[in-house]
């Protein structure tokens, strides 16, 4: 054996009975402490895991199972405007295609909302109805693309053939069953302006080789489902089986070859994987990124945690560093037996923290998929599973910040001469880069330049604040390193205030010379606070301004739509005859009425609109403009321009996701082909993120030959008649929803507020775990002097003065902590509003801060900071110099 | 004589029932009223070729030998098969079809499978299909142009009359992304029709009787894709098309058929319908065809037919007679004639995952056993010997 292999067998037989007689020994004896720092881990990794999962459950509620009816479709193909295609395009696909052994799958897929139910916005139980061939369907089986919904055609399917083209019998998830449904049960549904019934033919059982049927699906023979819907000659999209083999992807790219061609001059378009995932993420896209900023929020709080837990566990340790120093253990050794036991603790913390953080998204998806039924479609995420990239992302975050924080002040340990560290006790100075004000400046500034930086465009025109982001961070860390500067000032502050009382000069001397776990407590706390009360800037501005524009909008006195119509992603539209009658009934004075399409415009899904409005001496239609046009009335958008253009507004989402002004012109396509569009003016609109163009419905019912309406606004001749009219029409049209302007007022912003309800639950996560990392620091403090603690007591000090003494000392941390947390939210909000949320969403935010809430937030924190302190500073007195814990 | 392949689908789709007949006027037709195949059945070409939805079953049946036109010689067996199904039997006078227009008919069900061996590789490749009738399958009336997906048969031309030895076909197919076939098929001999004037009986029961019209040879080009790989090739078909609403006795449990191609340019169709015992059904047939298409048609007792050469799949577990042995007397030398089918590859199963019941239909050589030599190339087909399911059960619907 080499001399080199002798001394690394020592060495190591040296670290394992230095981790037995030394760590372990430690970890049994202050047993409290270290579970600590393990749930602390834990809480950290938990929350920024559960943030993850539950967003990840709630997007993969989106690869809706309709997605899979055919088994993994290679390709689909869907209307580039409006949301159908003829049934007559199925032969001229096949046609294209020729020799190439493709299987096509048409389908219907509209979602339609429980007859009868609940009629508030995403409130009605929402039905997901499938039309697609169940015969055809069986093909699917033999392609190796995956496994039919209505099983492999075993003899024992006789069922089968009962709603084979019926529009009355349909398959339910067999998750029913438990919910009190039976066979033959009919379920009352509201299709468009109608409320028709389907039979529980069969159920669908789940079946672990395809995706969980989701409870509220209705699957049916196609051509039944487009006489239910009233969708005859016509699909909502084809999905393209290329089958397994060698060939299979030749073939691919000679169907997309072939596919484009065909499509370049037609209206529906051809998607392949990716740009399918495109268009679902799209639609969250906003919604995902503000869970992306909460799951950041977390990650940096807990990151702060981890750092001082560890870095209070290594000083207060420093002591035993000396001993081991002296007794001839070298650096090397010191220094893995840290990053050992930082491994160990940072292993136990983050598998309890993944256990945790599944748990909490268990109750935050439901949050968080309702939301996204209200806004965007429906989803039918019920459970968030665990993750297996997420977990171990969580885990490694959590493993390496705890080796990281553990490594740097063990470090340091090593290193210090054990005399010196014996000398000065166990109290060590602690984290240093917080006690370079410089370090903050540079982040400041770096932060400065980085906001005004352009967003990073996608290929997909998606655009990402990248320069917003940065900025935030660098305000965050700038902010946390230089809060240190009140330290100073606050102790004499303190003093002044308490006249010279004996705990408050005791808590002051503390801030003279803070210690890095000082800096380090105040630095969690500013994050924590300001990103926290940051989105409450957002949130609270976005709410002023969305009800001064609800404000502006609604202006009619009754809004009818379809009962189908309260699902987001619902096409329930107004049979022409059902709103004619409305518009002409006597009470009426107008309407305005909007027709929504969706379209394809350059390769992104937008909204076409086409609106009629009503322009009486002092009401109707009052836009928030970006850019005024020269017009502003609605009605000159019905004379065709010069060269044939037709003027049309966009929103201002529109206009800046696809960089177009006012006096530019686009092309939209329609069934009738392109479209010139010349655009005359932008106005604000809070409730689309993907762009509208928005026309006079004279264009659009022509183009897509429709006089069927989205929704109808009714402006009537007395306010006396509201309620009697409302009452007349629910009854004489069973299948529309009347709501009355202050209702939908009321439920626009209750929408709104589902929205952030997550944001609010996480806020409060953040916040409370930074109090917890107060209360950790304040502890570990305590723990360090208790030699000073003790001469305290033999002096005359009562255990109520050093309770009293820590809780001055811990609610002037909070206090620190709060105003540099404040400070720092004023700036994120305005790097929220101004930055990110333009350049992602594309909405101009009016800016308001939410004082009421910072101020409470301030309270909370100082109130729970002193409590907390003050309880550890209670415990601490009974402590004797020579004691530890 | 393919339809066995069919039956579990058929009871799967519930729509395999034995009826009698019952009159109806001058037509025979069955309980349901389909029409039962009769005297007055209309053989005017090429109409007889296309689709008669008035009867319940339909099929057209295609197999072949196929051979690269490169000097290797790489040669191929091929099978395809085109099956329409009728859910209801149509009303009368209805000319259009209830899936032309809306597209997703349920009148008519069609079923195809497609096979291919490849006997150097050592491979065969195989896929079934089902639609509706409608926008992506169909059968036309009055011509022939059926089509499943992208698989299709079709007259292009020729087949004046149902004696006419003039004629192209095309059919396309492919298998999965593994194999394809672009192919034209080209009438070397006229039509003939099994049976008395065309009339096949296949058991006593009244309605158990198809109008069988077959094409024993037809001279083949095209092309085979064998993943991106393309061949031209040349080879001959076999190819029957097949018409009735209940051709069965209930007392049957499986067939046995086999078509054989000689290089004297004449052809052999046999089958044996078997029983529950083991034996031999009275209605089980064996025809010679000359030259010249003239018929010389043998009943049962009148050739043998020797299940032999047991070969048990590896995939579904059923084992089957694969080389059997056919004892019959040549019409023209009015010598025994002891026929030894000997298969290009075993591996020839069709293992149903659509209607959940394998059967075996496989290329073979044709080997004289008392010349020692190979004397003709034959199709073979093997049903209801699969372990998992009771032919006889399905087809008698119970």
């Amino acid at each position: 054996m080499s001399r080199k292999k002798q001394q690394e067998a020592v060495d190591s037989s040296i670290l394992g009975l230095l981790l037995r007689r030394f760590t372990w020994r430690h970890w049994k004896k202050h047993w409290r402490s270290t579970l600590m720092l393990i749930a602390i881990l834990a809480l950290g990794v938990g929350t920024f895991l559960s943030i993850r999962l539950a967003n990840r459950a709630a997007a993969s509620g989106f690869d809706l199972f309709a997605e899979s009816v055919t088994g993994e479709s290679d390709f689909v193909i869907r209307p580039r405007s409006g949301n159908r295609l003829p049934v007559s395009l199925l032969r001229e696909v096949r046609r294209d295609l020729g020799e190439l052994p493709v299987a096509i799958f048409p389908l219907i897929e509209v979602t339609v909302s429980e007859g009868g139910e609940g009629d508030d916005f995403g409130e009605a139980a929402a039905w997901q109805v499938i039309g697609a061939d169940l015969i055809a369907l069986r093909n699917a089986v033999t392609l190796g693309a995956g496994n039919s919904p209505t099983g492999s055609g075993s003899s024992e399917d006789d069922e089968f053939e009962l709603s084979l083209g019926s529009e009355r019998q349909g398959f339910f998830s067999a998750r029913l069953r438990n919910e009190g449904y039976s066979l033959g049960d009919p379920v009352k549904l509201a299709i468009g302006d109608r409320i028709s019934s389907v039979e529980i033919a069969d159920w669908l059982e789940d079946d672990p080789l395809r995706p969980a049927v989701p409870r509220n699906l209705i699957l049916m023979d196609l051509p039944g489902a487009q006489r239910l819907l009233g969708w005859e000659g016509e699909i909502s999209r084809i999905e393209l089986v290329v089958p397994e083999g060698e060939g299979a992807s030749g073939f691919c790219s000679a169907l997309r070859e072939r596919l484009e061609a065909a499509s370049r001059e037609s209206n529906w378009a051809i998607e392949g994987d990716q740009e399918r995932e495109r268009s679902v993420g799209e639609m969250t896209r906003a919604f995902r990124m503000n869970l992306t900023i909460l799951s950041t929020l977390a990650l940096l709080v807990g990151t702060y945690l981890i750092l001082q837990s560890l870095e209070a566990a290594v000083v207060r340790r420093r002591g035993e560093i000396a001993v081991l120093r002296s007794l001839g253990v070298d650096r090397k050794t010191i220094r893995l037996l840290w990053l050992s036991e930082s491994l160990v603790i940072g292993a136990i913390g983050s598998g309890l923290g993944i256990l945790l953080g599944w748990g909490i998204a268990q109750g935050t998806v439901g949050a968080i998929a309702r939301t996204v039924n209200g806004l965007y479609y429906s989803t039918t995420t019920e459970a968030a599973a665990l993750h297996g990239g997420e977990a171990l992302a969580a885990f490694l975050f959590g493993v390496i910040a705890s080796v990281v924080a553990g490594w740097l002040p063990a470090r340091e340990a090593s290193e210090t001469p054990p005399a010196q560290v014996l000398r000065s006790g166990s109290r060590g100075p602690g984290v240093q880069w917080l006690k370079r004000p410089a370090l903050g400046w540079l982040a400041i500034l770096l932060a400065l330049g980085a906001g005004f930086l352009p967003p990073f465009t996608t290929e997909g025109k998606t655009q990402v604040p990248i320069g917003g982001y940065l900025a935030a961070l660098g305000w965050l860390l700038g902010l946390s390193i230089l809060v240190g500067v009140l330290f100073l000032p606050f102790g004499r502050l303190l003093r002044a205030w308490f006249g010279g009382r004996t705990e408050a000069s005791y808590a002051a001397s503390q801030f003279r010379r803070p210690l890095g776990r000082h800096r380090l407590a105040v630095a969690g706390l500013v994050a924590a606070i300001g990103m926290a009360a940051g989105m409450g800037v957002l949130v609270h501005s976005f709410e002023k301004t969305l009800t001064q524009w609800i404000g502006q909008l609604l202006r009619a006195d009754l809004y009818v739509a379809a009962a189908g119509a309260t699902q987001a992603g619902s096409a329930s539209v107004l049979a022409p005859a059902t709103w004619r009658s409305l518009s002409e009934d006597p009470a009426v004075e107008g309407v305005d009425v909007i027709r929504r399409y969706p379209v394809q415009f350059e390769g992104r899904q937008i909204r076409l609109a086409g609106a009629d409005y009503f322009r009486g001496p002092d009401r109707g239609l009052a836009l928030r403009w970006i850019q005024e046009p020269r017009d502003p009335d609605p009605r000159g958008l019905g004379k065709v321009r010069a060269g044939g253009m037709v003027p049309g507004w966009v929103n201002e989402a529109f206009s800046r996701r696809f960089q177009v002004d006012r006096g530019d012109s686009i092309r939209v396509p329609s069934p009738q082909g392109l479209q010139s569009i010349v655009i005359e003016g932008v106005y604000a609109d809070y409730s689309d993120e993907a762009g509208t163009v928005l026309l006079s419905r004279e264009f659009t019912s022509a183009w897509f030959g429709d006089e069927t309406v989205s929704n109808v606004a009714i402006y009537l001749r007395s306010a006396d008649q509201l309620d009697p009219v409302e009452a007349r029409w629910e009854k004489q049209f069973p299948g529309i929803l009347v709501r009355q302007n202050s209702r939908l007022r009321a439920e626009a912003l209750r929408v709104f507020h589902q929205t952030f309800a997550v944001t609010y639950a996480l806020e409060a996560i953040g916040v409370f775990v930074a109090v917890a990392g107060l209360g950790l620091a304040m502890a570990s403090l305590t723990m360090e002097r208790r030699g000073e603690l003790a001469t305290l007591t033999s002096l005359g000090f009562t255990r109520r003065q050093v309770a009293r003494a820590s809780a001055i000392e811990g609610a002037a941390l909070g206090s620190i902590g709060f105003l540099g947390g404040a400070v720092l939210s004023v700036i994120l909000g305005a790097i929220l509003i101004f930055v990110i949320n333009r350049q992602s969403f594309g909405w101009t935010l009016d800016f308001r801060v939410p004082w009421t809430l910072i101020l409470a937030l301030g309270l909370l924190t100082v109130g729970t900071s002193a409590l907390v302190s003050g309880l550890v500073g209670h415990r601490g007195a009974r402590l004797r110099g020579e004691q530890e814990e | 004589m393919t339809l066995f392949s069919s039956f579990p689908l058929l009871r799967f789709l519930g729509i395999w029932l034995l009826s009698g007949p019952a009159w109806g006027g001058e037509i025979l037709r069955t309980e349901e009223g389909y029409r039962i195949p009769g005297p007055d059945f209309s053989v005017s070409s090429p109409s007889v070729h296309g689709s008669h939805p008035e009867y319940r079953i339909e099929w057209w049946y295609l197999t072949g030998h196929l051979f690269a036109k490169e000097e290797s010689k790489r040669r191929f067996g091929i099978q395809a098969t085109f099956f329409r199904f009728a859910q209801r039997p149509p009303v009368s006078g209805e000319k259009t079809r209830d899936g032309e227009e809306s597209g997703f008919g349920d009148g008519q069900f069609y079923l195809a499978h497609m096979g291919l061996t490849d006997v150097e590789g050592g491979e065969f490749f195989h896929e079934e299909r089902l639609n509706r009738e409608g926008w992506d399958a169909g059968a036309k009336v009055g011509d022939l142009d059926v089509h499943n997906g992208n698989w299709f048969l079709r007259r292009e031309s020729g087949f004046e009359t149902i004696e006419s030895s003039e004629g192209v076909l095309a059919l396309s197919g492919s298998i999965l992304s593994d194999a394809g076939f672009d192919l034209r098929l080209e009438l070397a001999k006229a039509a003939v029709r099994f049976g008395e004037g065309g009339l096949s009986r296949k058991s006593s029961e009244e309605s158990a009787v198809s109008y069988y019209v077959t094409f024993p040879r037809l001279l083949v080009g095209g092309e085979v894709r064998l993943g991106a790989q393309v061949i031209p090739v040349t080879g001959e078909m076999w190819m029957d098309h097949e018409i009735s609403s209940s051709q069965l006795g209930g007392n049957q449990v499986g067939w046995d058929w086999a078509s054989i191609q000689f290089s004297d340019g004449r052809e052999l169709m046999a089958y044996v319908l078997r029983k529950p015992d083991g034996s031999v059904d009275s209605h089980s047939s064996l025809t010679w065809i000359d030259e010249e298409g003239n018929l010389s048609a043998h009943r049962s007792e009148e050739f043998e037919w020797h299940a032999e050469g047991a070969w048990s799949s590896p995939e579904t577990g059923d084992v089957y007679p694969i080389r059997p042995r056919i004892v019959t007397t040549d019409p023209r030398s009015g010598e025994i004639r002891r026929l030894r089918l000997r298969p290009v590859l075993e591996k020839q199963e069709i293992s149903g995952s659509l209607g959940g019941v394998a059967y075996w239909e496989g290329a073979c050589d044709v080997v004289d056993e008392d010349l020692g030599q190979v004397v003709g190339r034959g199709y073979l087909e093997l049903t209801g010997y699969s372990r998992d399911d009771d032919l006889k059960t399905r087809l008698r619907g119970q």
